[in-house]
Order: structure tokens, then C-alpha cells, then sequence
């Protein structure tokens, strides 16, 4: 999910830089909006160190290998500060460990990002049939962990698949992505579960952690 | 007198350029040593990245590609660059939308042996300084919550 450098043609790169900015800025606003814009700040460093070490958490499907993700969880808990968390915990990722790239921050921030806010207004759902239950709770975090990866990854294949250079064995590549995404079918199954335990254990010990607005 | 000896000379030339021809029964064999350079492609797990497309560069032309291959199921991949063409070769090799690019000096400043990627004990350092950092972000808002 992570797309290194030199994978993708440079137009797709700086589309994905104007969307990410533009991402950015809407979340940023409405993070200005609240009353206290610094009050999720801890919250949100502490889930972005959770995100920056979930990538090297490698869980074997063969035939390959998948990595946590958790944007749906960074979604849920977070709200709006889900993209900002994002495109920091990809930026120490890419400078770090060469893990995607700096010219494709703004795809993987898109890939990912976008998702994250989707998944944070599905799980914002809850309210409508009663926030309180914890059973609900768990199902809109099972929901919003399994939606968030289940999209990023759907974005990331068809990034992929439609900018194959033509200098490759382009079946193969093709081949191998949708290899790829499927693997990933278990891992979405797996973070709705973690984010669902998370959001459940928050909901039980600190309810108002999970008031965002 | 004078003819003759011109058509002795003409057998005799003739009897070489025969001999000439038939020494092309014989073989030569020429060499040139040449270096090639072996790749081992890989992902973070250690897993080698079996059929993997490999896109080598030239130094003067990085964007079209000088030769294309796929890695074995050891993940490896040999060619020979053209000595002719001193500089820095890229080799790209991806899989899935996966992949890495190295860089290869051939000519001055030659390694042996190199690659990308970094240690456990580097990565295990580098990621605690990060998290470090991201913990001492919350703790910072924190304390400023509660004064």
C-alpha cells in the first residue's frame, strides 16, 4: 500500500500532492472549528506513533505478505485529526525507511487519508442509533477499521494497476497487484476486529475520548 | 624467360590464397573480460521478491530503459553493463507495485558490493527515536492542558 518512488508517473504524484493538500486544509479547518483545537493534539501523536510502527507488524498471506495499516482505527478515534496523523506518521515512514517514498507522500496520504475521514463518518454513524451501546460501538468500529483498509487498498490497486509502464510485462505486474489486493481481503477482516476492540475498551474506560465532533 | 617466371609467381600465389582458405577449417577463439553485476532483490521480511521486473537504466539515458528482465525465484538478477558507458546505472526492480531502485557506480568509484535497506538494530533505533518524539508531542499537550 505504501507506493515507492519511481513506481508511479510523475502527473499521478503531484495529483496526488494537490489532493492531499487540499485534504489537509479541510481537516485542518475543521479542527480549527472546535472550541479547543489543541485538546486532541496528545491523542493524536500517541495514534500516529501507533501508525508509524504498525507497518513493519508483517502478517504472512500467502502468497506474500501484508502489513497493519490502521487508518480505519486513526479514523475512528481521531475524526478530523485522522489525516494530519496520517501524513506525519507517512512522512517519518518515507525519511526513515524508505518505506514509499517522498515523491509519492501525497498518493499514499491520499490513499490512506481520504479513507480515514470516510471511515471516522462511519463511525460518527453510531450516534444515530444510540452511541451509548457498546455492542453498537463495536459494530460502526468494525465497520470503519474494515472500510478504511478495504478502500485505501481498492484506491492503491487501481492507482496501480492503470499506470503499469508499458516497458514491463504488464500481465504479470497486473497479475501480482490483484495477487496483492486480494491478500488484503483478511487484513481488512483483522483491522475491523482490532479497531472494533479498541473503540469498545475506549467506550468502556474513557467515553469521552471518543467525542469528536 | 620473363613469362615464365610470371606464371610461376601466379601458381604460387594462387597455391597460398588455396592454403589461405583452407586454414578456415581451424578455430580462434578471442576474449575480452568483461564485469557483470548481480542483483538480490528482496522485500522487508526477507522474503526474495521471485519474479520481480527488472528495468535496468544507463547512466546517459535514465528514462528509457536499456535492458528489461525478471529477478529468479532467489529473487536475483545478472547482466552486463556496457564498459563503454561509465556512470551510475540504475536498476529498478518491482513487483505489485512493490519495489526499490539501486543505484550502481560502473567505472570510477566502483564498489564490489552495496545496496539499499538498513540494519534491525538501525531500523529498531531510528523507529524509537520517532516514537519518542510523537510521545513527547502528547506529553507536551498535556501539560499545557492542565496548566
Amino acid at each position: 500500500m505504501h507506493i515507492p518512488d519511481g513506481i508511479l508517473p510523475v502527473a499521478v504524484s503531484a495529483a496526488g500532492y494537490v489532493s492531499t493538500g487540499a485534504a489537509t486544509w479541510f481537516s485542518l479547518h475543521k479542527i480549527n472549528q472546535k472550541e479547543n483545537p489543541q485538546a486532541g493534539i496528545p491523542k493524536a501523536s500517541l495514534l500516529t506513533a501507533a501508525f508509524f510502527v504498525a507497518s513493519w507488524i508483517h502478517i504472512p498471506i500467502p502468497p506474500t505478505s501484508v502489513h497493519l495499516v490502521l487508518n480505519g482505527l486513526l479514523g475512528a478515534v481521531l475524526g478530523y485529526y485522522a489525516f494530519p496523523a496520517i501524513l506525519i506518521g507517512l512522512f517519518f515512514q518515507a525519511v526513515m525507511f524508505q518505506h514509499g517514498g517522498l515523491t509519492t507522500l501525497g498518493v499514499n496520504a491520499t490513499v490512506m487519508g481520504v479513507p480515514a475521514l470516510l471511515a471516522y463518518f462511519i463511525f460518527r454513524l453510531r450516534n444515530v442509533v444510540g452511541k451509548d451501546s457498546l455492542a453498537w460501538t463495536g459494530v460502526f468500529g468494525f465497520l470503519a477499521g474494515a472500510g478504511g483498509l478495504g478502500i485505501a487498498a481498492l484506491l492503491a490497486a487501481v492507482i496501480l494497476v492503470t499506470t503499469v509502464p508499458s516497458h514491463l510485462d504488464v500481465e504479470a505486474e497486473r497479475a501480482g497487484i490483484y495477487a496483492m489486493t486480494l491478500a488484503h481481503v483478511p487484513l481488512v477482516i483483522l483491522e475491523g476486529v482490532f479497531t472494533a476492540l479498541v473503540v469498545v475498551f475506549i467506550q468502556r474506560v474513557r467515553p469521552e475520548l471518543l467525542e469528536n465532533g | 624467360m620473363k613469362r615464365k617466371l610470371i606464371i610461376v609467381l601466379l601458381l604460387i600465389l594462387i597455391l597460398g590464397l588455396l592454403a589461405a582458405t583452407a586454414y578456415a577449417h581451424g578455430a580462434k577463439i578471442e576474449y575480452t573480460v568483461k564485469m557483470a553485476v548481480e542483483i538480490r532483490a528482496a522485500y522487508d521480511t526477507g522474503e526474495p521478491m521471485a519474479g520481480g521486473q527488472v528495468t535496468v537504466y544507463a547512466p546517459d539515458d535514465p528514462s528509457t530503459p536499456w535492458l528489461t528482465g525478471v529477478c529468479d525465484d532467489k529473487g536475483r538478477f545478472t547482466f552486463t553493463p556496457d564498459p563503454a558507458r561509465p556512470g551510475t546505472w540504475d536498476v529498478q526492480v518491482r513487483q505489485a507495485g512493490h519495489g526499490d531502485m539501486v543505484h550502481i557506480p560502473i567505472g570510477e568509484g566502483m564498489a564490489t558490493t552495496g545496496g539499499t535497506g538498513l540494519s534491525p538494530l538501525q531500523i529498531a533505533l531510528m523507529a524509537a527515536c520517532v516514537v519518542w518524539g510523537f510521545v513527547g508531542t502528547a506529553l507536551f499537550f498535556m501539560g499545557r492542558r492542565k496548566s
